[in-house]
């Protein structure tokens, strides 16, 4: 009998170690701010970067828009806000080309009213970049107008920060399967230079 | 205290047993048992989501006793005993363990075996061949003629036609009666799959006859028919009725009809070792629209009708296994795509799509296939450089060859883009290419491809002009013939390359 108890005993006290352990596992499950498996770097809420219009130093940046044909991707340069680090600068780079008012003849690949949720740098130089639903549910679809908002994202991330390799791109904090049914997004994508055209490129000044 | 720890076991048993839940519902569905005495329906009993089927009603058509004893069931008939256990997946069958799919029941007194144990445990022990046909929910005992029968039905302007996919191959009459078309086969019963119709007033439906024959009851456009047969491979064969409407009404038709299909082979059938079986993907569908052109013009419309187009054409010129990803308008995953053409065999995977610009000039056709990116690239060399050891039942190991589901398409790169500029041949001689010809993108839907794969942008729907020629029948002829085209050429260079 007193064996009995002591197994029970021993039982009881293994659920309540298994049920501990589920519970502690998933409210570390839950701890990560960032949807990826990756070590990230956020940026801090409180000091989001000026627009292009505020005082202080600038980097002149290449933002990638359709060409006048729309199957080409041109580097626009404009002035960007210099930031501390690569991931405020990434996030600069970001904001700039989602605010952008394409000079002619070029226009902008990223369906208007799109928001930037969040950029995140993991320690293998990938960059992520955290687009509202906006950018599918705006999209006007194709694959050919697909692939130039994806990568117009890409390519200014990459041509900018040359030190990043790749840049995936989340839709609403989460891995997304494509963003208008071709592009696949699941995976870091790397700058695609087939796409860009080089022409005489127009400086625009800062509005 | 040992009687209270029992009395626990008991509940906690009970608990597990009342929340895993012995959902049963009533199914209107019954087993048709096909035999040389004729008929029989069997009631289907659906526990857990299984379908099951009473062990006394096996008494009649099979002549089993059954005797319950010690939590068991001995099931005896023919000299032969089965014993059943309830909630055993195993059962004993004339001295040989089967395994079933799912456990023996035994609830209110009854006994319930899976479907399975008819054909696996019945059938063997009792010397009888069974077969399960569980689509049609038939089971065909000794050796009728019971050919699988899939149907299939594609509407033009001018007229209909249905495709009858037979196998094993069976020979086929078709008679015209009032008001109908009479299918009959040289069968004893069908295993027939009759799908949903096109909207068209060529047929009114499609219904199972007496006993082997399929009815067609035509419709108000209908005047005359016409049929031909072939023979894609050894084991099945081919019926193509076509319904067409009388010759006046031809003329008053607005639209020039196309050109009646062609159902002789163009090209000579020798025997392709290469390229045998097609998988075409229509993109987008259901909740899914794609692209749309400025009249409205969804690309999931226009892609399921090239594709279709371009299924009749293989069909009737080259003679090949054909299969569409989706039938009608509903939306496929992408993984699903991939796996219908690996599922499939496919030699060849096309995605066919309709493109879009926010320059409404652009025009013309485009053909991709994939990119690679770093993370594939590096997934594809790990599994290629080291096979998969894995540890085998009964201790060791084996190696095994991995295809990683995410990197099936790199292995197809150099036959993918061979495809592509075959295709771009084609499209550029019959409808002219973008500037943009081909391509290489990251593309969802062809990573998981295990076979050379393309996807084709057959036009752009923003452009006014091509947007109406996308609609038109002319035109999507003319594209589906420029894939044609290419794999004719494709199938040349597959014959080369297959051992």
């Amino acid at each position: 009998m007193r064996r009995v108890l002591v197994g029970v005993a021993a039982l009881a006290a293994a659920a309540l170690f298994g049920w501990l352990l589920m519970t502690g596992l998933g409210r570390l499950l839950r701890a990560p701010a960032a949807p990826t498996a990756d070590p990230v770097a956020e940026v801090p809420a409180v000091a989001p970067p000026t627009g292009p219009t505020a005082e202080g130093p600038k980097i002149k940046a290449s933002l990638f828009l359709a060409s006048e044909d729309g199957q080409r991707l041109v580097g626009v340069q404009q002035d960007v806000p210099l930031a501390e680090g690569t991931v405020a600068q990434a996030r600069a780079l970001m904001e700039a080309l989602l605010a952008i008012t394409a000079p002619a003849p070029y226009s902008s690949t990223i369906p208007a009213g799109t928001t930037l949720r969040g950029v995140y740098v993991s320690d293998r130089n990938e960059v992520f970049v955290d687009l509202d639903a906006t950018v599918r549910t705006k999209h006007p679809g194709g694959s050919m107008q697909e692939l130039l908002t994806v990568y117009s994202v890409v390519n200014t991330l990459l041509v900018n920060l040359p030190t990043m390799t790749e840049v995936q791109i989340l839709i609403d904090g989460q891995e997304s399967d494509s963003l208008a049914g071709h592009v696949d997004l699941r995976r870091p994508l790397r700058k695609n230079d087939g796409l860009i055209v080089t022409p005489e490129q127009k400086t625009q000044s800062p509005s | 205290m040992r009687r209270m720890i029992q009395v626990l076991v008991l509940l906690a048993l009970a608990l597990v047993a009342h929340t895993d839940g012995w959902g049963q519902g009533a199914n209107p569905n019954a087993l048709t048992l096909l035999s040389r005495e004729g008929r029989r329906a069997l009631p289907i009993v659906v526990i857990n989501n299984q379908d099951y089927i009473a062990v006394d009603e096996l008494a009649g058509p099979f002549g089993t006793t059954a005797r319950e004893a010690a939590g068991g069931l001995t099931l005896t008939g023919r000299g032969r005993t089965l014993i059943l256990t309830a909630d055993q997946n195993l059962v004993s069958a004339a001295g040989r363990l089967v395994s079933l799919p799912a456990p023996v029941v035994r609830r209110d007194g009854r006994w319930y075996v899976p479907l399975d144990f008819l054909p696996r445990a019945l059938g063997p022990a009792f010397d009888l061949r069974l077969d399960l046909r569980r689509a049609a929910r038939l089971l065909v005992m000794g050796d009728l003629r019971v050919p699988r029968i899939v149907t299939r039905v594609d509407s033009g302007s001018s007229n209909a036609s249905v495709t009858l996919e037979i196998t094993p191959v069976t020979p086929a009459t078709v008679s015209a009666e009032p008001g109908r078309l009479v299918v009959q086969f040289d069968a004893d019963a069908l295993d027939l799959l009759i799908p949903t119709l096109p909207q068209q007033a060529f047929i009114s439906s499609i219904v199972p006859g007496d006993g082997n024959t399929v009815v067609i009851a035509t419709g108000p456009r209908f005047a005359s028919y016409r049929s031909s047969s072939s023979q894609p491979d050894a084991s099945s064969s081919r019926l193509t009725v076509e319904l067409l409407p009388s010759t006046t009404d031809l003329a008053a038709a607005a639209p020039p009809p196309p050109l009646p299909v062609d159902i002789r082979p163009s090209v000579p059938p020798t025997p392709s070792t290469g390229l045998r079986t097609v998988v075409i993907d229509p993109g987008h569908g259901g909740d899914e629209l794609g692209a749309q052109g400025p009249r409205g013009t969804l690309e999931k419309e226009i892609t399921l009708a090239v594709s279709r187009r371009l299924r009749t054409l293989i069909e009737s010129r080259l003679g090949l296994r054909v299969f569409l990803t989706r039938e009608d308008d509903r939306t496929v995953a992408h993984d699903d795509r991939s796996a219908f053409a690996n599922n499939h065999q496919a030699d060849v995977f096309l995605s066919i799509h309709a493109n879009a610009a926010v320059r409404p000039l652009i025009k013309g056709a485009e053909v991709y296939y994939l990119s690679v990116e770093r993370a594939d690239a590096e997934a594809r060399k790990r599994a290629d450089d080291a096979a998969t050891t894995l540890p085998a039942l009964g201790g060791g190991t084996r190696t095994i060859d991995l295809i990683l589901w995410e990197t099936a398409q790199a292995r197809f790169l150099e036959q993918s883009s061979q495809l592509a500029g075959f295709i771009e041949d084609g499209l550029r001689a019959r409808v002219g290419m973008s500037p943009r010809a081909v391509q290489q993108a990251p593309f969802r839907v062809l990573v998981g491809a295990n076979m050379p794969a393309a996807l084709v942008e057959i036009g752009y729907l923003s452009n006014p002009e091509q947007e109406q020629q996308l609609t038109s029948a002319a035109y999507q002829e003319r594209i589906a013939e420029s894939l044609l085209d290419a794999l004719v050429k494709f199938r040349t260079v597959l014959d080369r390359t297959a051992p």
